[in-house]
């Protein structure tokens, strides 16, 4: 259950960041939506609205929040689900809450603070995301979250990253239904995390060849990946020259989007957000040279036998 | 240039009822002859009909899009379309993706789709969306009833006002009408709350009710000459004895025309789950005496699905009722949506007395000018289900198979085994096709007279009307064949059609420094350009009815 940013700005008197470094990673957050701004029914702005911070230690975050709770490293899917049975007035074993690193009345106040809220927000980053437990803490985060909406108004958010990811995310899944990790080799759309993923294929070296857009994989992936993206021809596009370019084949300098390439953006929240560049680029923006290689790979003789009538299909 | 020759054609809004005659096409056109040289396609045998018109659907924007994130588990399942040389991969199932939407609904002989509910806020992922629907050609309705500044200035009572906000509106985004969904309810949704009483204050206001916004939103329609008048989900959709909330809401549009939307789900009597009931016999009594209205089914079929709407609070009653995912989009100062997978079943008692309750109304409906055929995909069934339904209303004694299977206790909630009356295939012409496109007022759709879009279906006579239905021989769109021998030919983008009311450009002042305060995006970023929008075509906003 979640909401567009402007809710947030509007409604929130209660924020929980959890597993994120919103201070660092997503420098206007507070300014532009979450803690700061006055809202249609929060007037008084930061005054107005309480900001609990969980993580495993104490980031630049921790001095904008008026409660910090630290969680032990890899214990934040028992913290969460302890919450969704306070939530609901179960009992609570004392060895799961000691297990958290955290005491029994620090998290009732949590749980009381949230009931009490007008309209929570739970924004959640990497560091629920892909810590242990990975997936399942998100699915956590979002059934407190929903569960939370029979006392008041809650919503969870996950802290998206940089770049246009979320774009990305938004057209895979209209033209595929899968949000990524997407396998188009017979054909038709398959989904499958963890073997069709970017990591998993490199490692295990399953592709012939990469096409990096956007991304630095070279900057931040284990090293078998890396191996496999060394070994095998890789191409990158990018406005700078990045670790990934320095171990390719080819590399591309093209127009950096935003600031002389035009398009659209989808903010964290899903919302598009027209691109109006400023400047003017000597390079080729992306979608012209993505354009010009699929005329090229177009006008090849197919290798692969090419059905003249469409398959038989029940 | 293209002669359909000696076919058998149903062309209701110009009187032609199972006529043999010629159709001639020539420049995208329907024409009254063409030369030797034009191609013929011989339809000895064969229904000509013109394409169908779905006046009501999800097909592409922010909703439905998070819709199919939330059930890859059913798109795996799902019959998937294979990449070639005519066609972009992708997946069909309960959530089609863009270009397996057009390919589906033209392969069905379908050519025109209006997707009833777009966000302005998102209005430009709509359109990408349906820039990649291919074929058919696009309208869409944009959401209103919830909008806070519509909402603060029906409170102050500034209706001139409101008008040139909804105005602006319904051009900065592009669309073709106006959606109104769960009027004050989807606001109240905001605080965790609804707002089920059409004379009840909505929750954050003082004065304002969803009475008045629904008589303000058809007043604004006329007012603005909107070819499509004012497009309501009703409040409290699905509850046991919501029919009274329906009732109150024809009694508001006394006066003037509005499209009541999946009228099914708003078609229950009862108190509670336990005693629910239909109540189409007394919907379709007050629909029959209210003129000015239109409506579309929405019916249920059973099976899978996935429940897609901007009615907020009742997907979070539906999530707590079935325990299954549930997915919220609050949209910051406009509306929202929720989404919970479903499946309709046969041992349901209350999915029993829905799936009823859509064919009740079409039965009891004595005009079918004023009710379109409709499952509001996704959330009744998948558009690609809908010759079930022609096949259910054409053939009575089927209708009784299929209730055998229902116990008393079912049968005694339900009036349909009392209803005997079969749908012609001229009736059918006209709930698929004529009808929708005349409450559309697209006046170029949904007929096959002179000067018509050349959109046409052409079916092999079949006893089996499910399956006639299902595969039309030949399907034309815009002059060209799409679809010949099951196999779909080339691939046109369609074209969308939006409107451009007219409002005083002095409105904008009073927005800006709203959209300063109130939304988290620079108001000049906010309206979509008319290059976002693919082969767009301003219609005039001219009401085309009686």
């Amino acid at each position: 259950m979640s909401c567009t940013l402007g809710e947030v700005k509007n409604r929130a008197d209660f924020i929980i960041y959890w597993g994120g470094n919103p201070a660092e990673c997503h420098p206007r957050h507070f300014t532009k939506y979450a803690l700061t701004p006055k809202g249609k029914f929060i007037p008084r702005g930061r005054k107005d609205r309480t900001m609990v911070l969980v993580d495993i230690r104490e980031t630049m975050s921790a001095k904008a929040a008026d409660i910090f709770l630290q969680v032990r490293p890899g214990k934040d899917f028992e913290m969460l689900t302890i919450l969704r049975a306070l939530v609901k007035g179960q009992r609570i074993n004392e060895d799961a809450v000691a297990e958290t690193g955290l005491k029994l009345e620090q998290l009732q106040d949590l749980v009381a603070r949230m009931k009490a809220a007008k309209f929570g927000v739970l924004f959640f980053g990497m560091g629920l995301s892909m810590t242990r437990g990975k997936h399942m803490n998100s699915a956590a985060a979002l059934t407190l979250a929903a569960e939370m909406n029979a006392f008041t108004k809650f919503v969870a958010m996950p802290m998206r990253g940089h770049g246009n990811v979320t774009g990305a995310d938004v057209i895979m899944r209209y033209t595929t239904t899968y949000p990524f990790g997407i396998h188009m080799g017979r054909g038709y759309p398959r989904f499958n995390p963890g073997e069709y993923s970017t990591i998993d294929l490199l490692v295990r070296g399953d592709n012939d060849a990469t096409l990096v857009l956007g991304a630095d994989p070279g900057a931040t992936m284990p090293k078998p990946a890396i191996e496999h993206l060394k070994r095998t021809p890789t191409i990158v596009l990018d406005p700078k020259v990045t670790h990934t370019s320095r171990l390719s084949r080819v590399h591309i300098t093209t127009a950096a989007t935003g600031i002389s390439a035009p398009g659209t953006v989808y903010r964290m929240d899903e919302i598009p957000l027209p691109l109006s560049p400023p400047l003017k680029s000597p390079y080729p923006t992306d979608e012209e040279v993505m354009r010009r290689i699929r005329e090229a790979v177009q006008r090849k003789e197919p290798w692969y036998p090419v059905p003249t009538s469409a398959p038989q299909m029940t | 240039m293209i002669r359909i020759r000696n076919g058998k054609v149903y062309d209701p809004a110009n009187g032609v009822n199972g006529v043999i005659r010629d159709v001639c096409i020539a420049d995208g056109k329907i024409v009254a002859e063409v030369d030797v040289a034009a191609r013929t396609l011989d339809a000895t045998g064969m229904f000509v009909f013109p394409g169908g018109v779905d006046v009501h659907t999800h097909i592409g924007g922010a909703a439905l899009n998070f819709a199919r994130g939330l059930i890859p588990e059913q798109h795996r399942k799902a019959t998937p379309i294979f990449h070639s040389q005519y066609r972009r991969a992708g997946i069909i199932g309960t959530t089609p993706t863009t270009f397996a939407t057009g390919y589906v609904y033209a392969g069905m002989g379908w050519t025109t789709a209006n997707e009833a509910a777009v966000p302005v806020l998102s209005a430009k992922h709509t359109h990408e969306e349906l820039h990649d629907t291919p074929i058919i050609d696009k309208t869409c309705c944009v959401l209103m009833a919830n909008n806070e500044i519509v909402l603060d200035l029906l409170e102050n009572d500034e209706q001139d006002r409101a008008k040139q906000v909804v105005a602006w509106y319904v051009w900065a985004a592009k669309a073709y009408g106006i959606k109104a969904v769960n009027p004050g309810g989807v606001a109240g949704w905001k605080w965790g709350k609804d707002c089920k009483g059409l004379s009840d204050v909505i929750p954050g206001y003082k004065k304002v009710t969803p009475a008045k916004m629904i008589s303000s939103l058809a007043q604004i329609a006329d007012e603005l000459n909107l070819p499509h008048p004012v497009h309501i989900h009703c409040n409290n959709l699905g509850a046991p004895g919501n029919a009274s909330t329906t009732i109150e809401t024809m009694k508001i549009l006394e006066g003037r025309r509005a499209h009541l939307a999946h009228l099914q789900y708003h078609a229950y009597g009862g108190d509670d789950w336990f005693t629910m009931r239909s109540a189409a016999v007394e919907i379709a009594e007050h629909f029959n005496a209210n003129t000015n209205l239109t409506c579309d089914a929405g019916a249920v079929l059973f099976g899978n699905t996935v429940t897609v709407t901007a009615d907020g609070p009742w997907q979070h009653l539906l999530y707590q009722l079935t325990g299954r995912k549930w997915g919220n989009l609050d949209v910051e100062n406009e509306t929202g949506c929720g989404v919970v997978p479903y499946v309709y079943k046969e041992k349901n008692v209350v999915n029993a007395v829905q799936w009823a309750v859509g064919l009740e109304l079409l039965l009891l409906i004595t005009d079918p000018w004023r009710i379109c055929l409709t499952t509001d995909h996704p959330n009744g069934a998948t558009f690609w289900r809908y010759p079930e339904i022609v096949q259910l209303l054409m053939n009575a004694d089927f209708r009784k198979e299929q209730l055998k299977q229902f116990p008393d206790s079912t049968l005694s909630r339900m009036v349909l085994p009392e209803l005997t009356r079969e749908y012609t295939l001229s009736e059918i012409a006209i709930i698929t096709s004529a009808g929708p496109a005349r409450t559309l007022g697209l006046t170029q759709k949904g007929h096959l007279g002179i000067g018509a879009d050349a959109d046409i279906a052409i079916y092999n006579e079949s006893n089996d009307v499910a399956q006639m239905f299902a595969h039309p021989r030949y399907v034309i769109k815009s002059g060209e064949v799409v679809v010949e021998e099951g196999e779909l030919r080339k691939s046109g983008e369609g074209r969308q059609f939006a409107v451009k009311p007219e409002y005083d450009e002095s409105i904008e002042d009073f927005l800006r420094p709203l959209f300063q305060q109130h939304y988290t995006m620079s108001f000049e970023n906010y309206p979509v350009s008319c290059d976002r929008v693919h082969n767009l075509e301003v219609h005039a906003c001219k009401y085309c009815g009686k």
